[in-house]
């Protein structure tokens, strides 16, 4: 208002002036040249005045065309299309964001998105306004990446993709060597699942290629993650020395497990480590516990102890040994496992080994005391078998399956632990026929399942772009980003996330108070499907949360016709001051 | 002398002259092409190309003979004959009849025409282009005899491909030439190979022939383990000369190591493979009647070469069951073929080796390869030919499967024959009741031995025999077991497949009813008679008895010549344990007891060190990296991993660029397939954060 008063009083100062100088001139002062001088004035200052704070405008028909990445060039036209910087060179209003277009156009509050989509920096922008996007057709290609997570050293890891419009292509896994570790493909829904093998800890670039015929169609970096976890503790519990158990403590500590093995031999002898009491406080000092019927039913009372130490976070592990008898059996059943089927065994399906040349890639080198060829699958495949009974129920997990579908182990949660039961018999004898991968598989994944939880470092999941902005979260205190090229990057955090911009592709580290965390770029260019398929569903998502309170707030106008109009009315004001018009022409 | 015979003795000479003229000028050429054949090719082929050129020279000598016919014999006469008067093809015209003037004008110029030779018409030689021809011939045959050839004499020098920038005053490769000469039982020709990375035969001798510039003072071949190899001057060029045992990985040294590290070059070993024995006859033959020997025949495949003699190893098993005797010889033989794909095909007579019936002559191939020295030895697949017995009926395949089951009770059937005719005999001495006493005895014996035999068809034979008017497979109402109740399903249409359950039962209880039909009913009658047998004895009428007893046995013996008895395997039922009697004996001496174990430790340290220091993640190392525990531990562990040289290039390469982002990538990719990778350690699965702890003791109650 202070802007208006001064106006006003210099309008009156002009006035003044105005007829002062007009009194002054005498015979040559023109009435029709002081009239149009003094109308013209006020009009100036209104019109600067409207310039400086143009009038708010409430509501209209502000809709506003978004163009995105991939829009065609013949949409520019019509009503006003802003091209965000995804959308390239096409005639239109340029904005570095949605949220700068739209504080541009106040009256806006209605936009159509024209393209693939908004990027998920535009997404919080366009919360605001009423969305309307009329989505292409989905991309073709590999649509969706889903990376490991992060693994133990040696252990095998499932990648996934989805395909789209590639019915007849071969998804194929490179190892950090180059060769082929796996190949599949996809399902009629173009989902494929393909595994590898981890080594030693650190970061492993994988590759993903997608084939048709011989032609590479898409090639994808798959970054994996190896991580040491805390070293488990494994008590063994067996009703009788046999070959199982044996190799399942060979296993177990060559795999770096602190196991402790009981085995009885009848009337109170007891083979193995050093004896260990079965009670709460000896059972705190274990992670898993491995125990076979035989030995389960010798526990007695020692049973509510192991259990109750299953509720405070152990696992355990229930393994067959043969035919159940009718108490264990009803126990086990007791624990929620229903062992639905006959009480005697079964034989089972195993998986076909992979080619030996796959098999070899999966393998890693040779130990000296094991030769080559006792490390590859032999062509015989060994006996093993299961108890008939599946080990289902209605709130297990089913962990292993054999090759004709019947579940082999499930887990289910008691307290804070897990318990598990596996049903097969003489897993043994895959260890000696070359097929050790899937033996280590097996109890790998079984007391990963329900070992007791311990603290890892902190995952950082998701696929992110360079150049795209990322969120990074769980930070505590001075928290660095260190780039590919090992220059550090400060994060400011604000409840505990912060923003990161990476501008390379690769290898980053997130280096905070407790640990540090690798996560993998993508180069900008990498994945178009994918990063399409993301931004078109986000999108799509959009389109139903349209704001009810869009018209509420008035916002600023347009300036500059007002401020166009004062340039013009002030032009005109000083022609018309310098002009002759309407002066009287006293030297003629 | 007729026009026709006129006319060919006035054209022969010409023709045979134009043959003989185009045959000489065809020589020269067939002789080029020989020896241009002879150098390509060798011998055969110059063979075939002189003949081919030969032939081809006939062909044109022939076209250019027919030129010589009718109307240029009359041409050429005209032309140099003024005293034929243009009239020469009056004396060769005979098929139209002449005019007077004509008739008068042929005898005139008749008699004038044999006042010249034929020879006069005879075209000359070609002299000039015979000479040209020749001399070509000639220049082409010195050319082909005095090309030079690949590894014969100085050899040329390529431009070397090191990449390194020139640096004043430093030497540097310039030209470099590898010739590698291929052991002389390969039959490998030397070659020349302007780079310097190659795969060669193993034990080929290695030359190389550097030049540099400016002339170096003492340069050297650094091997990438070993001695350094050095030079020695000969004119303008170094040369060295190595034979390839091993792979290695080398690099030139021109100025002893004072200029820029050039790059590593590799020579690949290829080791002489094992020959392959491949048969072409059947691993197992059965004789053939009136064979009289036998021809195995044997395919041997080499890379370079299968020796041409080889030894065949006979072995004979001759006899029978546990009478068997065994020989062993080993025979030369001799294969046929080209040497890097033989054929052995000896003939084997069996009166030579004393082959008889009832045995089996087994022959196995011993070939060598042409590997100098020590040439490498492999033995084929055995065949087999078997000379059955005439006395024992072929078993294979089933063997131990089959079980004769039968032929003892026939021993049963007969001694009870004998018994019944010893009763017979021994009859009059006999007391009546003593007579009845032993006959129902034998009787007892024939009724144990039909309840076994019953047993074969599931025991459906005890109680009352059929009366020879019984239905043909003896099943009736009273046959002494169930037959379930009538039937009183109504009939449906299209549902009559199920015969056998409508009308009747299948009657296979017993476990060795896998008796085919035949033998069934032949059994079944033996039964009958051994029942009809058996009432009489048991009557005491063993005199009736006995043809009873005759006729079972027949039936027996055809049962027996009929068919074999198929029993299932069973494996071997174990009694259940009695756990209550475990560890219940002398226990003194037994104690619990710890075993102790010791972990394999992980045996990658150095290379799963070093990708990590090559990688991105937190133990990266941007800067040099110290990979001297890395070469010691591929160096030791060379024999684990599966490039063990191709690691050792890429580790020198990384050594003499640390900066280079490629170089690290391609060490951290081979480092990648010389990790061990460790069984075991399973991801620890994460507590559950204070939700879900809540969430898992609030269903805590839940299963148990």
């Amino acid at each position: 208002m202070i802007v208006a008063a001064l106006l006003i009083l210099a309008i009156l100062l002009a006035a003044i002036r105005l007829i002062i100088w007009h009194r002054a001139a005498g015979e040559q002062a023109s009435p029709l040249r002081l009239t149009l001088l003094l109308l013209l004035q006020p009009i100036c200052a209104g019109l600067l005045l409207l310039g400086l704070f143009p009038p708010a405008t409430i509501g209209g028909s502000g809709t506003l065309r978004i163009a995105t990445a991939g829009t065609p060039r013949l949409a520019a036209g019509g009503t006003p299309l802003i091209i965000l910087p995804e959308a390239g060179t096409i005639p239109g209003e340029a904005a570095p964001d949605l949220a700068t277009a739209l504080r541009r156009h106040p009256a806006a509050n209605r936009i159509e998105i024209i393209g693939r989509g908004l990027t998920p920096r535009d997404l919080d922008a366009a919360r605001s306004v009423a969305v309307r996007f009329a989505p292409p057709q989905p991309p073709k290609g590999l649509t969706d990446l889903a990376p490991p997570v992060p693994t133990a050293p040696g252990a095998s890891f499932t990648a996934g993709a989805t395909l789209a419009g590639l019915p007849h292509a071969t998804v194929e896994l490179l190892d950090p060597a180059g060769r082929i570790t796996d190949s599949a493909t996809p399902d009629p829904d173009g989902h494929v699942r393909l595994t590898g093998t981890s080594r030693t800890t650190g970061t492993a670039d994988f590759t993903l290629r997608v084939r048709d015929g011989n032609r590479t169609i898409e090639q994808a970096g798959v970054p994996v993650v190896t991580q040491d976890s805390a070293r488990p503790r494994l008590l063994i519990l067996a009703g009788a020395p046999g070959p199982e158990v044996k190799y399942l403590r060979r296993w177990a500590t060559d795999a770096g497990f602190a196991v402790s093995t009981q085995m009885s031999a009848g009337g109170g002898i007891q083979l193995g480590d050093a004896p260990v009491s079965i009670d709460g406080a000896t059972l705190r000092r274990f992670d898993a516990v491995l125990v076979d019927d035989r030995s389960w039913a010798a526990l007695g009372g020692g049973r509510g102890a192991l259990l109750g130490a299953v509720r405070d976070g152990l696992g355990l592990i229930l393994r067959a040994s043969g035919p159940l008898d009718g108490a264990t059996r009803g126990q086990w059943q007791a624990l929620g496992f229903t062992l639905k089927g006959g009480n005697d065994l079964a034989p089972l399906a195993l998986p076909k080994p992979p080619v030996v040349a796959i098999a070899r890639t999966r393998q890693g080198i040779t130990d000296a005391d094991r030769p080559d060829d006792m490390a590859l699958p032999d062509e015989m495949l060994p006996e093993v078998t299961r108890l008939a009974a599946a080990p289902a129920g209605h709130d297990t997990v089913t962990l292993l399956q054999d090759a004709g579908g019947t579940t082999l182990a499930a887990w289910r949660a008691l307290g804070m632990g897990r318990i598990a039961l596996f049903t097969g018999v003489d897993s043994y004898a895959l260890t000696l026929t070359g097929h050790q991968p899937l033996y280590d598989q097996w109890w790998r994944s079984l007391l990963g399942a329900v070992g007791r939880p311990a603290p890892a470092p902190a995952h950082i999941d998701g696929i992110h772009w360079a150049g795209e902005r990322m969120t990074l979260c769980g930070l505590t205190g001075d928290a660095q980003a260190i780039r590919p090229d090992g220059s550090p990057a400060r994060l400011i955090p604000v409840n505990g996330c912060a923003a990161f911009w990476p501008a390379n592709a690769g290898w980053h580290i997130l280096r905070g108070k407790d640990g540090i965390t690798p996560f993998h770029v993508q180069p900008a260019g990498a994945l178009p499907a994918v990063r399409a398929a993301r931004d078109r569903a986000a999108t799509l998502m959009l389109r139903g949360d349209a704001p009810a309170t869009a018209q509420g707030e008035p916002r600023p106008g347009p300036s500059w016709p007002w401020l166009l109009g004062w340039l013009l009315a002030s032009a005109l004001l000083w022609g018309l001051e310098r002009s002759r018009i309407g002066r009287c022409q006293s030297a003629l | 002398m007729s026009a026709d015979a006129l006319r060919t003795h006035w054209t022969t000479p010409a023709r045979h002259r134009r043959i003989a003229d185009t045959l000489a000028l065809g020589l020269p050429l067939a002789l080029a092409a020989a020896a241009i054949g002879w150098r390509l090719a060798g011998p055969a082929v110059a063979g075939l190309l002189a003949i081919v050129v030969f032939a081809v020279a006939l062909i044109v000598a022939r076209q250019r003979a027919a030129r010589h016919d009718l109307p240029w014999l009359i041409r050429s006469l005209d032309a140099t004959r003024p005293e034929l008067e243009d009239s020469s093809a009056l004396l060769f015209a005979d098929d139209a009849p002449l005019s007077p003037l004509q008739s008068l004008q042929r005898t005139r110029i008749a008699t004038r025409l044999d006042q010249a030779s034929p020879h006069d018409l005879t075209p000359g030689w070609s002299k000039r282009l015979f000479l040209i021809l020749s001399v070509l011939a000639v220049a082409l045959i010195a050319a082909a005899l005095l090309w030079p050839r690949a590894g014969e004499g100085p050899p040329t020098l390529a431009p070397s491909d090191e990449g390194l920038p020139a640096r004043p005053g430093i030497p540097s490769l310039v030209g470099q030439n590898l010739r590698i000469v291929p052991p002389a039982y390969t039959g490998l020709p030397v070659r020349d190979s302007a780079s310097l990375d190659a795969r060669v035969p193993q034990g080929s001798r290695l030359e190389w022939t550097l030049r540099f510039d400016p002339q170096a003072s003492a340069p050297r071949l650094l091997m990438l383990a070993g001695q350094p190899l050095a030079l020695r001057q000969e004119g303008a060029n170094w040369i060295a000369t190595h034979t390839a045992d091993a792979a290695f990985l080398y690099r030139v040294d021109p100025a002893s190591r004072r200029g820029a590290t050039p790059r590593l070059h590799r020579v690949d070993a290829i080791a002489d493979a094992p020959p392959q024995v491949k048969p072409l006859t059947d691993s197992l033959t059965m004789i053939k009647p009136g064979q009289r020997s036998w021809t195995p025949a044997f395919a041997a495949t080499d890379d370079y070469g299968v020796a041409a003699t080889a030894r065949l190893r006979v072995t004979l098993a001759i006899g029978e069951g546990e009478n068997v005797t065994f020989s062993e010889r080993e025979i030369p033989v001799t294969g046929t073929g080209p040497a890097r794909n033989r054929r052995f095909a000896p003939r084997l007579d069996f009166p030579t080796f004393g082959f008889a019936a009832g045995g089996d002559m087994v022959v196995q191939l011993i070939v060598r390869d042409n590997r100098a020295p020590g040439p490498q030895e492999v033995r084929g697949p055995s065949l087999i030919l078997r000379w059955p017995s005439p006395k024992q009926p072929e078993s294979s395949g089933l063997t131990g499967m089959v079980n004769t089951t039968l032929p003892a009770y026939f021993r049963s059937q007969r001694q009870i024959i004998i018994d019944i005719e010893k009763l017979l005999r021994q009859k009059r001495t006999l007391a009546p009741d003593r007579t009845l006493a032993r006959s129902a005895s034998i009787g007892g014996d024939q009724q144990i031995l039909r309840g076994r035999y019953s047993q074969f068809l599931g025991g459906e034979s005890e109680g009352q025999p059929e009366l020879p008017t019984a239905d043909a497979d003896g099943h009736s109402e009273n046959d002494g077991h169930d037959h379930g109740p009538p039937v009183s399903t109504p009939n449906v249409f299209g549902e009559k497949e199920d015969v056998l359950a409508e009308f009747g039962h299948p009657h296979d209880e017993s476990p060795a009813s896998s008796l085919d039909p035949e033998t069934r009913a032949i059994l079944k009658q033996a039964v009958d008679e051994m029942w009809q047998s058996e009432r009489e004895l048991k009557t005491g009428h063993p005199d009736t008895a006995l043809p009873y007893a005759y006729k079972a046995l027949r039936f027996i013996k055809e049962v027996q010549q009929a068919t074999r008895i198929f029993l299932s395997r069973v494996g071997p039922e174990l009694p259940p344990i009695d756990a209550s009697r475990r560890m219940t004996g002398k226990r003194e001496g037994l104690a619990s007891r710890q075993l102790d174990i010791t972990p394999v430790k992980r045996q990658d340290g150095p290379a799963a060190a070093a990708w990590r220091a090559l990688g991105a993640g937190p133990d990266a190392i941007r800067g040099p990296i110290d990979l001297a525990p890395l070469e010691g531990w591929v160096r030791a562990n060379a024999g684990r991993l599966p490039d063990a040289l191709a690691l050792s290039g890429a580790i020198d390469a990384v050594r003499r660029d640390p900066a280079c982002a490629s170089c690290r990538a391609k060490l951290r990719a081979q480092l990648w397939t010389a990790m061990e990778r460790p069984l075991g350690q399973p991801a620890r699965r994460r507590p559950a954060d204070a939700t879900g702890t809540r969430y898992l003791r609030a269903i805590e109650g839940g299963g148990s």
